[in-house]
């Protein structure tokens, strides 16, 4: 498994397109960002003390979640190119297991995943550092690689079920263009949830990597938001929270982390289950 | 007699089209074995059952004693195979390539290294080995298919038509390397093509057609049973009437081309008998032997003609 994964992940690095497109969702949200959305969420936040780093942060959680789903996406590639070219009878013709096959994607998809979105943090890091931000503390660093690990694989698994639903080149290159540019809007990244409509908000709500991005968001944003509004209501604080997707209201309850983290692991494993079980049926 | 691959009366369909329809034929180990066909023969998806991709609808294969179906992963160790597509990656060397094939079969890493090293040098990749697969030419890439089919050192090696597509030289080097194969580690071959020539060098041959073996034999066999002699005699100027009367008394169809009589003929012992009667009249002659052309145009034209 982990030398079909190996051979899955050096394939990946191996395409610099590959990798260069499978960061495109996330460079497209960042120069949207800069370039046109940024100025008009900073005035829409009032005269909040501290909000330039505070909106920076929010859509910087944001994209290390959409990240976690693009590159995996990316790394998935390899399934279909397998499939095209007939690359599968090689290993099925092998004493392998198809266990070992579709873990080996499984693997390279987390490892390629991991690695990207944790660069992606790292890159972040030092846009929001320059920008006059704070160094995150070791704790705080800690809960982001936690969380990217479950948002990756729970990514990984979505994805990976529906590259067993591709056959081809062109629909599997279709599908990670339309991933990769409608996932800043079905994450709600690009724009804060309150301002969106309650049917969207509910598609955004459902997808598992908006959960990941509010976890990031209140584990990144926890220090900016404290000083923000120190001296104010806590009602304030809460409304401002769900208004930014900072947390989720499902009726009269806000989610927990806990339910957060459940979600995440929760589609890993059906995700994953399908997946596998889609790929593992022999061909007859 | 030691029989290395037994298919009895083997089926596939793919939905309404019978691929395969009641294959029997068996191996004999260590021969070089030729499986002849026009495209869409059934070949491939018998190499494909065999190899253990496709699953059969019917029937049984015993594969150097293990039951297909049933055995699946001991009959996968004991096999190699190289497609008809190219199945390396292309932006992994040839090296990365057969290192990550070899993992498959042994977590050992000296069996491995020297698994690795042993194939370099019978397939003679050593050129390119640390070349991208996806920048090699199409012989260099074969040469590395079948080192990749060696890698396990298999008891049978299979070969979907190893060499279409590829130049008349290559194809000669790597159809001598697989010979070469065949004989110095006493390897079972076991390959597809429609090229003639390469079916009249196998030990023995099997004929497929729609599904079905349509015939074999060795080659010699075959030729014999298959395929006409042609005599050509060109007669003195003066005894051309003689050859003519000659061959009307022995009601022999004849064609002639600038003095050269083509005489189509059964056997070889009737080409003598010919041969010495007109021995007297004969300014020169040739005999040509039938060839796997003749063969297989007249199973395969047959059943064509037949079937229209």
């Amino acid at each position: 498994m982990i030398n079909l994964g190996m051979r899955n992940f050096r394939l990946y690095v191996r395409e610099k397109g590959a990798v260069f497109f499978s960061m495109l969702g996330v460079f497209i949200i960042i120069g949207l960002y800069i370039l046109f959305l940024g100025d008009g969420m900073k005035e829409g936040a009032g005269d909040l003390p501290g909000k330039e780093g505070l909106i920076d942060t929010w859509v910087m959680a944001g994209v290390i979640a959409v990240s976690s789903i693009t590159t995996s996406m990316g790394a998935c590639g390899v399934i279909i190119e397998d499939r095209v070219k007939k690359r599968y009878k090689d290993f099925m013709s092998a004493p392998l297991r198809r266990s070992q096959i579709v873990g080996g994607y499984v693997y390279s998809a987390c490892l390629v995943g991991g690695l990207m979105c944790t660069l992606t943090f790292i890159a972040v890091e030092i846009y929001l550092v320059v920008n006059g931000g704070a160094l995150p503390s070791v704790l705080t660093v800690a809960k982001v690689l936690g969380i990217i690990a479950l948002a990756v694989t729970s990514s990984a698994s979505i994805v990976l079920f529906i590259s067993s639903l591709l056959k081809t080149n062109g629909a599997f290159n279709n599908v990670s263009i339309l991933l990769g540019t409608l996932i800043g809007f079905i994450t709600g990244i690009y724009l804060p949830i309150g301002s969106l409509g309650e049917g969207v908000q509910w598609i955004i709500k459902c997808f598992p990597v908006s959960h990941a991005g509010a976890l990031l968001r209140q584990v990144l944003m926890e220090d900016q938001l404290n000083k923000a509004f120190t001296g104010m209501p806590v009602e304030a604080v809460d409304q401002f929270k769900e208004e930014m997707g900072i947390v989720f209201r499902f009726g009269d309850t806000t989610a927990e982390p806990e339910i957060h983290v459940v979600v995440l692991i929760l589609t890993t494993v059906i995700f994953l289950t399908m997946g596998v079980l889609n790929m593992s049926r022999k061909e007859k | 007699m030691d029989k290395i691959i037994e298919v009895k009366n083997l089926h596939k369909h793919y939905g309404a089209v019978k691929a395969v329809r009641g294959m029997d034929f068996y191996v004999e180990r260590g021969k070089l074995f030729a499986f002849l066909g026009p495209n869409g023969a059934g070949k491939s998806t018998t190499i494909d059952m065999i190899c253990t991709l496709l699953k059969p609808d019917e029937g049984e294969v015993i594969i150097d004693g293990f039951y297909l179906g049933q055995e699946d992963d001991r009959i996968r160790a004991v096999i190699g195979a190289v497609f008809q597509e190219s199945i390396l990656d292309d932006r992994l060397s040839v090296r990365e390539n057969l290192m990550v094939r070899a993992r498959f079969y042994s977590k050992d890493h000296r069996g491995i290294r020297a698994a690795i090293e042993k194939v370099i040098k019978v397939a003679e990749l050593t050129e390119f080995i640390d070349r991208p697969y996806g920048k090699l030419s199409g012989g260099q890439r074969r040469r590395a298919d079948i080192a990749r089919a060696l890698i396990n050192t298999p008891k049978i090696l299979f070969l979907d038509e190893p060499t279409t597509g590829l130049d008349p030289q290559t194809r000669k080097s790597v159809w001598d390397m697989i010979a070469r194969l065949q004989k110095e580690m006493k390897m079972t071959v076991f390959l597809t093509t429609h090229y003639m020539e390469e079916a009249a060098k196998a030990d023995y041959v099997i004929i497929v057609d729609h599904g079905q073996v349509a015939t074999k034999g060795t080659p010699y066999e075959l030729r014999e049973a298959y395929s006409t002699d042609l005599i050509k005699i060109k007669p003195m100027e003066t005894m051309r009437g003689r050859l003519i009367e000659y061959l009307g008394e022995q009601g022999l169809e004849s064609v002639e081309r600038e003095r050269v009589f083509q005489i189509a003929i059964r056997s070889s012992q009737r080409a003598i008998e010919l041969l010495m009667a007109s021995r007297e009249w004969i300014e020169s002659f040739e005999v040509i032997h039938g060839t796997m052309d003749d063969v297989f145009l007249n199973i395969i034209g047959k059943e064509q003609k037949e079937n229209d």
